[in-house]
């Protein structure tokens, strides 16, 4: 029996089987619960809520013989300096129950005006976006609705909240397998590396003309918390999508399918944000890309699968996270190159290129609260093996450290170091062209200040 | 004299009733309290189950009575699936008294086209506003929070 059929016969068993249990409250780390869903009989008609976000980093890589950088050497997403200042997110939102008496609906609104990676594409800023508008039905018991635009039930570190994530930048996992970029219409030939003087006259390194999916889909999710007693609850979701992120397009008139479980322990009576989650998902779907440079429009489908499975332990002053993410199809080579070739000589056979090649990923997170104080240290350590078994093969991992101040429950300070290897492992003269980029890549400080509301 | 001995017995039963009537009001607490709750805003709610846990943890035990009273949006409180039901249940197992406003219960059955199920620990009076006036009255100390 194949991995996905095993996963989707566990889900729909587990699911029959506890089906006739009680459904239970959310516990900390239940995000489905969390962000679809209000709180019974204590759910305000709108609640008004968001966060600033607020950093400055620096790359500290350097250029490559040329004198010229590549993505990972300059700061995101405007790509074009090694230092900078930005606000990396302003969203504001509100969500609620409509008509407070009948708990049956609430609502779940969102809108990112930061310098987020949602909002930029090759032509420059969008403004502000919406990132989030869903509402959902709770009529059915075991089975509620949400139906919009919304984060899809996935990866931990992308269904987790922004503001509760320990570190500024995501893993190269979660950067370039999950956070996924959209083919561009038609073929775009590699742009970059580009100098510094290519940059500040206005070169553009990110060649995409859409935004970044940002762990979003519009679609209808089904999904429920079920309470198994002893703490115990096990959530599940299942959802169709369009698999445009936070575009509203289905052009390749194809569905992706989002399957997700998971079972937590509610430790609250040790602490309010304190539990113990088991979980594993799935997604599969298609995208239209054309990757043949031959001046000839011929999009073609393409899987993108991608699935994975961790745990997630928090009890103060502990916390530590581990997951691992398969992904099949659709493999992003960086934003200089958006019909996904990895190297700078494009295959016309529209082989040897991300389109069809497989990656996988993990991490491992760890943090401790210092006891009687504000302070936190935080650890992560993660890995992607991208193009596997292919002569472009690469290997990216990085150690991050970090530190946070926890000003009060809703702002803090958190910095970042980040020790970052990059590596084209196979032996090829494809490897030769892209080491001769990726050993620049350096360490980089980040600094950034977190205020919600 | 059969006259006589009914009017003796009427006046037993009138007796033993009014006895257990007052029995029933009367209490040998130190301390009465009437908590009011009649907020949409959902903190009120957190807000006022932990007012009724200081109370009791405040006082020896059977020195302190407590009675919650809600009506309008506050209602919300006493529903069966409310989020805080089980602290609810809690607080009324130590003694803490729910009434439930009838005229809002109507009113909220009227709008929503169907009675609204309440915790089964909320006692329904025929009116909030009227059962706190009776308790001030009685002596309790009004609090809204």
């Amino acid at each position: 029996m194949g991995e996905k059929k095993l996963f989707k016969r566990t889900l729909v068993g587990t699911t029959f089987t506890v089906c006739l249990a009680v459904a239970g409250t959310a516990s900390a780390l239940d995000w489905l619960m969390l962000q679809g869903t209000e709180p019974d009989g204590a759910s305000a008609p709108v609640k008004v809520w968001g966060f600033i976000q607020a950093n400055y980093q620096k790359d500290y890589s350097t250029a490559n013989a040329g004198g010229a950088y590549v993505p990972a050497k300059l700061i995101g997403p405007n790509l074009n300096a090694q230092s900078g200042f930005t606000l990396a997110h302003a969203q504001v939102g509100v969500r609620g129950t409509g008509f407070p008496l009948d708990e049956h609906i609430n609502y779940f609104m969102l809108l990112e005006a930061g310098n987020a990676a949602t909002n930029r594409s090759s032509s420059g800023s969008n403004g502000v976006v919406v990132t989030d508008a869903s509402a959902t039905l709770n009529y059915i018991k075991g089975a509620r609705v949400r139906v919009g635009l919304f984060k899809y039930p996935g990866s931990e570190e992308g269904l987790q909240s922004l503001v509760k994530t320990d570190y500024i930048n995501f893993t190269e996992g979660a950067n370039f397998l999950l956070l996924e970029r959209f083919p561009n219409a038609t073929y775009t030939a590699n742009v970059g590396p580009f100098t510094q003087a290519q940059l500040q006259n206005g070169s553009n390194i990110n060649a995409f003309t859409g935004t970044v999916g940002g762990f979003r889909d519009t679609g209808v999710q089904v999904f429920d918390s079920f309470d198994l007693g002893k703490d115990w609850n096990l959530s599940y979701a299942a959802m169709l999508g369009n698999g445009s992120g936070i575009e509203f397009d289905n052009v390749d008139g194809q569905y992706d399918q989002y399957l997700y479980i998971s079972a937590e322990k509610n430790l609250a009576s040790t602490g309010p944000a304190n539990g113990l989650k088991f979980f594993a998902w799935n997604q599969s779907g298609q995208r239209l890309a054309d990757v043949t440079n031959d001046t000839v429009a011929n999009r073609k489908l393409y899987d993108r699968k991608r699935s994975g499975l961790g745990v997630k332990y928090m009890a103060k002053p502990y916390r530590a996270t581990f997951e691992y993410i398969t992904a099949d199809g659709m493999i992003f080579e960086g934003p200089d190159k958006p019909s996904y070739y990895f190297a700078n000589t494009a295959n016309p056979a529209g082989t040897n290129n991300g389109a069809d090649a497989k990656a996988n990923a993990w991490y491992l997170d760890g943090g401790w609260y210092i006891p009687g104080t504000k302070w936190e240290l935080d650890a992560r350590y993660d890995i992607l093996d991208a193009n596997t078994g292919r002569n472009d093969e690469h290997k990216f991992s990085k150690w991050t450290l970090g530190t946070q101040y926890n000003i009060n429950p809703m702002a803090k300070v958190t910095a970042n170091y980040e020790i970052r290897t990059y590596d084209c492992t196979a032996s090829s003269p494809q490897c030769t062209n892209a080491d001769a980029n990726l050993k620049g890549v350096g360490n980089k400080f980040s600094l950034q200040v977190t205020a919600a509301f | 004299m059969l006259k006589n001995i009914r009017s003796i017995f009427c006046a037993i039963g009138f007796f033993i009733m009014s006895s257990t009537a007052l029995a029933a009001d009367a209490s040998f607490a130190d301390y009465k309290y009437v908590l009011h709750i009649s907020d949409m805003d959902p903190s009120k709610q957190g807000l006022i189950l932990n007012n009724a846990v200081n109370l009791l943890e405040a006082y020896p035990p059977g020195a302190v009575e407590i009675e919650i009273v809600a009506y309008g949006p506050g209602l919300r409180l006493m529903f069966a699936q409310n989020v805080n039901a089980k602290r609810v249940d809690s607080l009324s197992q130590s003694g803490v008294k729910f009434s439930a406003c009838g005229n809002t219960l109507k009113a909220m059955t009227t709008q929503l086209g169907y009675e609204p199920k309440l915790n089964p620990v909320a006692q329904v009076v025929p009116g909030g506003i009227v059962r706190i006036g009776e308790l001030v009255k009685q002596g309790y100390i009004y609090v809204k929070p």
